[in-house]
């Protein structure tokens, strides 16, 4: 028999019924097309950290924990601060999660979240330098995945910007040469809230935050990633299936209306009223 | 039940001290019995056990098991039951004892992903649980809502002589078919499902509770107490 | 700037008394897809134990014939150190991880399920000393929520030495800036002891109250093992009184 660990084998009868829901534009768990299951955000849980944020989107359950330290700016950037951010698929979250060094899903999932902070241009990382060229700030947004049933890209996505919109961190100053924390604790420079949204395709239908399940038989995912002015700041499609122009499109418009309404929900979250 | 003593217990508990027959999840240092689950203990003439309330389902021989077929081979189908290991379904078993990898395509039979009804007729310590579909009742499941529950609920939702499953089918006009992997399949009407599934919830979250099967046949919209 | 470790009063620098233990609160069951779980928070430290198993083992020649393979990894989350922390494990890491392995390995009846592997995971997502100590103590409990027999629970608990007095459950500061930190952990039922460490220099009278310290700490942490679990499978209702089959 194989010895590669077996991925999820989504039963013959589930795999019928969810073709025959979809055709009423229905799930197996009774949702709409278009409807994300419960969204539940906790911020200020890891109390030590700068920011931090637990999201649970049905049973999908991440924290994020920010980090704010100071560092020496790249060479080609000396009036920029460092938006570094990373996750990690924790071997507790699911069967088929191994423990060890990160794999291509993995990098993929903390690469898409990072562009989608980074391209939206959430943090005014002009705003966090300390001494040009020499000494800014590193912001270090880290998610830990606890428990996988679908939709990692939201549910982290929406993390790192919770513990980002509530993170607290402590400003450093040059006194008689050497760095020093001040008592002076501050939010971070923000300009916008980026909100991703992910859709399945599965057979003709597309839905909105998939499941476990629905990943498993889903021909291919598409995510995209609008800021709080509507305009689309980044996308990335997965998985070897396709999408017709017409589903391009309007996958984009999607994620236009279901952003607002997230954003709604992280702005009541985190207080962040911009 | 006459000098049955029980007791709520998690591991390393002490449960009894004389000289008893240790039945099942006890462990025992001279004349000192003690859990080595979370459970009910039940202390009595026909000895010592803990009825677990969570665990891993260990194949026995004999056991009906609902599995689902997840790999194949030229020679079996791999099949996933709920336990620590993948079980087994001999292609020679299904094709008979003239089978021919070259003739017969094991996919012909069952599909990556079907669910089926079978015994286990082969476990030891040693090696993979193997399975067989002789016998009423067994084969590819078709059709059906599928609902897992942990396995050492399973006597529970069965009942004494079948008597729970009983109760629950002739109320919803339904079919359960129960694995003691704690893999359950509901073949009925929308409405039947939904309320069998009501119903196992309740088994699951109130086996080891008194008037269990009241409460199911509350729930069930039956008053009296006939078992 | 340095901390006051002890003052006049016999108070510690968070106030608490050298034979007080952190506030500890334990939950049961905490993952769904997990086979067993358990959330601990001891003193600030927060940590999840998650277990899987019994299972297949991969690759196959791994498996050993007569017995199930315990297999931990303790893992810090980047966010859980008061410096970020580089998510690859470190040297310090691996160790924890195998000490904690051989504290639970004595309690598990392996012999029960040949061929298979149980894994235990273990992240700290916040940390403030001790933890190695809270991570046994919910691995114990996630490891009983999991249905895998068990000869006893494991529970553990630090004690120490903070300016030449021998005091019980260190957090982070009094780790760093004391004088001796020992953590232990042991089998309450049968009073063996399973995980030993000690790094600091402590006198034979110092390390005989240390001990008993220590041991008073891992029994007291016991009780809240033993509650949550209570808690979680037995909630509500008496036990039956019905039969089945």
């Amino acid at each position: 028999m194989s010895a590669v660990k077996k991925s999820l084998v989504v039963e013959q009868l589930r795999r019928n019924q969810m073709i025959e829901l979809l055709a009423q534009g229905k799930r197996l768990d009774g949702r709409g097309l278009l409807d994300y299951r419960a969204i539940k955000i906790e911020t200020g849980i890891i109390p030590k950290a700068s920011g931090s944020a637990k999201v649970t989107i049905g049973d999908t359950q991440v924290i994020a924990g920010v980090k704010v330290e100071t560092g020496t700016p790249f060479p080609d950037t000396p009036d920029q601060g460092l938006l570094i951010v990373n996750a990690e698929l924790l071997p507790l979250s699911s069967p088929y999660a191994e423990p060890g060094p990160p794999d291509e899903g993995t990098i993929e999932l903390a690469r898409v979240v990072d562009r989608g902070i980074r391209e939206s241009q959430m943090i005014d990382v002009s705003q966090l330098v300390i001494k040009e060229g020499e000494k800014v700030y590193a912001v270090f947004a880290d998610v830990s995945i606890l428990n996988t049933d679908g939709n990692l890209f939201d549910t982290t996505s929406y993390a790192v910007v919770a513990a980002l919109l509530s993170a607290k961190y402590t400003k450093y100053e040059f006194v008689d040469g050497k760095l020093r924390p001040t008592e002076v604790k501050e939010a971070l420079p923000l300009r916008t809230i980026p909100v991703s949204v992910t859709v399945a395709k599965i057979g003709d239908s597309i839905v909105v935050d998939p499941t476990d399940e629905e990943e498993a038989v889903m021909d291919a995912r598409l995510t995209l990633t609008t800021d709080s002015n509507g305009n689309i700041c980044a996308g990335q499609k997965g998985e070897p299936g396709t999408f017709s122009f017409d589903q391009m499109l309007n996958g984009a418009d999607t994620s236009r209306m279901k952003g607002q309404e997230i954003r709604n929900i992280l702005r009541e979250a985190t207080g962040f009223t911009g | 039940m006459p000098d049955i003593r029980r007791k709520y217990v998690i591991p390393g508990e002490l449960i009894a001290e004389g000289n008893y027959r240790p039945v099942a999840n006890v462990f025992r240092v001279g004349e000192k019995y003690y859990s080595t689950r979370v459970g009910m203990a039940e202390v009595g003439h026909e000895g010592v056990r803990v009825i677990p309330l969570s665990g891993p389902y260990i194949p026995r021989v004999d056991d009906l098991v609902v599995g689902k077929v997840v790999d194949y081979s030229a020679f079996a189908w791999e099949v996933d039951i709920n336990s620590c290991f993948f079980a087994f379904l001999p292609a020679q078993s299904v094709f008979g004892r003239d089978y021919s990898p070259a003739e017969d395509s094991l996919t012909s039979k069952f599909a990556v992903g079907d669910i089926l009804a079978a015994k286990i007729f082969a476990f030891d310590r040693t090696r993979d649980p193997l399975l067989g579909l002789a016998g009423p009742g067994l084969g590819r499941i078709p059709r059906g809502e599928i609902v897992k529950i942990t396995p050492t609920k399973v006597p529970r939702l069965i009942g004494k002589r079948g008597s729970m499953i009983r109760t629950i089918e002739m109320a919803t006009n339904c079919r359960l078919t129960i694995g003691q992997n704690g893999v359950v399949v509901i073949t009925g009407s929308p409405d039947g499902v939904l309320m069998s599934l009501k119903a196992i919830k309740l088994v699951e979250e109130e086996a080891h509770t008194a008037d269990l099967t009241q409460k199911v046949q509350a729930l069930l919209g039956q008053g009296g107490a006939t078992t | 700037m340095t901390t006051v470790l002890l003052d006049e009063q016999g108070l510690r620098h968070d106030g608490r008394k050298v034979d007080e233990l952190r506030p500890v609160k334990i939950e049961v069951g905490v993952l769904k897809n997990a086979n067993g779980s358990a959330y601990i928070e001891f003193g600030k430290n927060k940590i999840i134990a998650a277990v899987y198993g019994p299972k297949e083992v991969h690759p196959k020649h791994m498996a050993l014939p007569d017995r199930a393979v315990l297999r931990c990894r303790y893992h810090m989350s980047p966010f859980s150190t008061d410096t970020r922390k580089n998510p690859a494990p470190s040297r310090r890491e691996i160790e924890i991880s195998k000490v904690i392995r051989e504290a639970l390995e004595p309690a598990v009846m392996l012999y029960d399920y040949p061929r298979t592997a149980i894994d235990v995971f273990l992240e700290v997502l916040q940390s403030d000393g001790g933890s190695r100590c809270a991570s046994i103590a919910a691995s114990s409990v996630a490891l009983a929520d999991a249905g895998i027999n068990m000869k006893d629970l494991v529970c553990a608990c630090a004690a120490g030495k903070v300016a030449d007095q021998v005091v019980l459950d260190l957090d982070d500061v009094e780790d760093k800036e004391g004088s001796g930190d020992m953590p232990l952990a042991m089998m309450p039922n049968f009073e063996q002891v399973t995980l030993f460490q000690l790094d600091g220099i402590l006198s034979s009278q110092q390390f005989k109250q240390a001990f008993s310290f220590a041991l008073d700490g891992c029994k007291r942490v016991y009780q809240l093992q033993k509650e949550a679990l209570m808690k979680k499978y037995f909630g509500q209702g008496e036990p039956s009184m019905e039969e089945s089959e």
